[in-house]
């Protein structure tokens, strides 16, 4: 039993979805939970398809406690799968759609009612598509998001296309308007929210987030046909499976270029969730649009350039005036630059002059997406060190000997320097820059 | 922990404060500065025994930790009989590494053209902070096992700025406004000298905190006790001034200018001040078609006057653009910077056009 490498993949399959397949990938064994269409080509077909194919591995045996008894070797460990993932991370994943609409597809009918995540699995879902609204939202100000409910053999609009984080929560609060009963239907709400998605410019995105619950999906036509309009159209298609993995799940997301996943509890469920918060890279699109539309990789014909204004926001003590959306008198309120009319809300598009307004900090939120910090390499030992005895971020000192059991990818002295300006970090700071801040303190880029 | 933990980024640009000392009126120098500044801090330390204190100069090129109260040096000051020790320990370490560092800044000429480094002052003092929230953590996890990571009560930085905005470092601000709203840090504000700075407004904004222009420089020490000693969470109950306008412009990534109204690639949301056939920060390719529209609706639209006066090396525009402009002097002359807009009252416009002229005096004699 090759214990170590298997155990290594079962257990990164929880927190690193992402380096699990990465790392599946090189080693040709992937598994079926998290798989995208870049692998399917690569797939052989000696692989397991299923978790409980696996190989039975004792994770257990390979947390080594130290002399101390402490468990601070693991989580040297941990830290250094993060970094690795980190450099494994294309550096010039610079093209996003950022620009992002959505539809989220929540299954309604009675298998929801099951009881295997506690305390069921609607009340599970509903509570993590609360914490993913917000998420969403935080990270794709710009974006917008629809909620379609299926339930009884129809697709139910619940909450129409908005901007609003608030719009969308509040539709999804009532559980009791959202009881579920009867069958799903897969093809009845795709069509649904694509439908909803027709009228929308081309250099924005279209997903479909769908979280089925069900095994049966009950059609009036074929589904198959609505999956050829999904891939005409642009739409991706992404599921959350909570039972099992049905075929025409995997098809629809490995033909739309979406994600597939199925949750094994409720820990997996949400990160199989959150991992489809940010914005998807563009070279994904461009491949996926590739297998359909046949078009070239280098121009991009839902690009587009923007005439942006930037408001001035009014306080609360400005004497008030008629807004122009709604023709109330208000004291705050934001000027839109081109023709200075007042408006309610950003971002919106003014009313009189028909300038796309958007508050600048909202495009500022996924500029890290496009710069993000070089990553720090670990310093191996004292022999090249002339800069301070402490780390140059948080000014904490660092140890002055070198510490043992060092995993590959970690400092033994605990310093990690940045290539371009030479200073050296504490591995707090280092996680912080990287994950928080995305600017070096030490050459401010 | 009870103490709330106050950082103060000094911003110590030598020709930015020799242009304060001569400023009138109210001239400020660096050294009543540094007298109002210090009893402010003693004020922050003797309010609460718990309460902790870092100070971060920005000095041109480049950014120092000056005090921390985490760790204290181990030299203890020569004893004073007139001076409470705490106050002695705070005035001696600031004074003594502030002239240490602004000795080895004159022997380096080099250094004094550069900015002073705002951004890096700002994002230590971030790490700084998440480093106590680390460090407390640590300390309480034993009794506070299974909960959720606290943070600290109300941490908060404190930007004294004398510099105009730096639009080469929008993106660094920007990001480190959003680790700041992260980590619920709250950035306060207060423009010494110079012009408002757009960037400094949109922080405090976003985290929360105030911004405040000083106009009367002299009184430096009574907007720091009413404004900026009391914790955020004690602010609601007594009124602390808040900014009568925010804005919101970006800093284009073409020219950096700072423009209120951009074009803005799709794809990476980068903004341009005009329209470009390729975005150059992701190198997609627009379609041409979209660049001619949006040139002939640029050209209908009255120039800012951020774009003019704080850019004297603003791109040449095409020539039918110009003489559309020269055919709306009016309309360029209403939209004269956001102070003089219809809806913020008559008793503004006077006061904003008088520091639209500063700003344009300013930007020249630069």
């Amino acid at each position: 039993m090759n214990a170590v490498s298997d155990s290594d993949i079962s257990i990164s399959d929880y927190e690193e979805t992402e380096a699990g397949v990465s790392r599946s990938k090189a080693k040709g064994k992937g598994k079926a939970t998290d798989k995208r269409k870049k692998d399917k080509a690569k797939r052989k077909p000696k692989d397991q398809a299923y978790t409980w194919e696996a190989n039975f591995t004792r994770s257990w045996e390979t947390v080594q406690e130290d002399e101390g008894g402490s468990l601070q070797g693991v989580m040297n460990d941990w830290m250094t799968r993060g970094r690795r993932k980190r450099l494994l991370e294309p550096q010039n994943a610079i093209r996003r759609t950022i620009i992002r609409h959505m539809v989220l597809l929540i299954d309604l009918s009675s298998s929801m009612m099951d009881r295997d995540m506690r305390p069921t699995r609607f009340a599970v879902t509903l509570q993590y598509a609360r914490e993913f609204v917000l998420e969403w939202f935080d990270q794709n100000p710009l974006g917008q998001m629809a909620v379609v409910g299926m339930r009884a053999g129809v697709g139910e609009r619940i909450c129409d296309m908005s901007g609003n984080p608030q719009d969308v929560l509040k539709s999804i609060s009532d559980r009791h308007k959202l009881e579920p009963t009867g069958e799903p239907s897969l093809q009845n709400s795709i069509e649904m929210a694509r439908n909803s998605m027709n009228h929308l410019p081309t250099h924005s995105s279209r997903e479909i987030l769908i979280i089925f619950g069900s095994l049966t999906t009950c059609d009036p036509g074929n589904i198959h046909d609505t999956l050829d309009e999904c891939v005409k159209h642009r739409v991706r298609i992404s599921i959350v499976a909570l039972a099992a993995e049905m075929k025409i799940c995997r098809d629809l997301c490995d033909k739309t270029g979406g994600q597939f996943g199925v949750a094994m509890n409720e820990g997996h469920f949400k990160d199989l969730l959150f991992d489809l918060v940010p914005p998807p890279a563009q070279r994904a699109l461009a491949r996926s649009s590739g297998a359909g539309a046949g078009s070239g990789s280098s121009t991009n014909p839902a690009a587009d350039l923007m005439m942006m204004g930037f408001p001035t926001r009014l306080p609360d003590t400005s004497p008030p005036s008629l807004c122009a959306c709604h023709s109330e008198l208000k004291s705050k309120g934001f000027l839109c630059p081109r023709c200075l009319s007042k408006i309610c809300d950003v971002p919106t598009d003014c009313d009189i002059c028909g300038l796309m307004i958007v508050s600048s900090p909202h495009l500022a939120r996924s500029y890290h997406h496009l710069f993000p910090v070089k990553p720090y390499a670990p310093v191996a030992s004292f022999d090249n060190i002339a800069t301070s005895a402490s780390c140059h971020a948080c000014s904490r000192p660092f140890p002055t000997t070198p510490s043992q059991n060092v995993a590959d990818g970690m400092s033994a002295i605990g310093r990690y320097r940045c290539p371009d300006c030479n200073t050296d970090f504490c591995s707090d700071c280092d996680v912080f820059v990287h994950d928080v801040i995305h600017c070096c303190p030490g050459c401010g880029k | 922990m009870d103490g709330s933990h106050l950082s103060v980024v000094v911003d110590l640009c030598p020709s930015q404060w020799h242009f304060s000392s001569l400023h009138q009126p109210y001239p400020l120098n660096l050294g009543s500065f540094f007298s109002q500044l210090l009893a402010f801090l003693n004020a922050h330390i003797a309010s609460r025994h718990e309460n902790s204190l870092a100070v971060f100069g920005a000095f041109p090129g480049k950014s120092v930790l000056l005090y921390s109260s985490a760790d204290l040096s181990s030299e203890t000051p020569s004893n004073d009989a007139n001076s409470f020790p705490p106050f002695k320990m705070v005035d001696s370490t600031i004074m003594h590494n502030i002239v240490q560092h602004l000795d080895t800044l004159t022997q380096d000429p080099d250094e004094e053209e550069a900015p002073s480094a705002l951004v890096g002052a700002l994002t230590k003092s971030l790490c700084y902070i998440n480093r106590l929230t680390l460090d407390f953590n640590a300390s309480t996890a034993n009794a506070t096992e299974g909960l959720e990571p606290l943070t600290l009560s109300d941490p908060r930085i404190l930007i004294l700025s004398v510099s105009p905005d730096q639009t080469a470092f929008y993106i660094p601000v920007m990001n480190s406004i959003f680790s700041a709203q992260k980590l619920k840090v709250t950035i306060d504000a207060c423009q010494i000298y110079g012009p408002e700075t757009v960037f400094l407004q949109q922080a405090a904004h976003l985290t929360g905190g105030s911004y405040i222009y000083l106009e009367r420089r002299d009184a430096l020490l009574q907007y720091l006790t009413m404004a900026f000693l009391p914790p955020p969470s004690i602010r609601q109950t007594i009124s602390v001034p808040t900014q009568d306008k925010i804005d919101f412009r970006a800093a284009c990534f073409c020219h950096k200018n700072i423009v209120d109204v951009g074009f803005v690639c799709s794809v990476c949301l980068s903004v341009f001040c005009q329209p470009v056939p390729v975005c150059s920060t992701c190198r997609t390719k627009f379609p041409i078609k979209s660049l001619q529209r949006l040139n002939a609706a640029r050209s209908s639209l009255p120039l800012s006057s951020a774009s003019q006066s704080r850019n004297p090396s603003t791109p040449s525009t095409p020539q039918k653009t110009n003489g559309r402009a020269s055919a709306t002097p009016l309309r360029s002359e209403t939209s004269l910077g956001p102070g003089g807009l219809p809806h913020t009252g008559s008793t503004n416009i006077k006061g904003s056009f008088q520091t639209n002229g500063a700003k344009n005096g300013l930007g020249l004699s630069r």
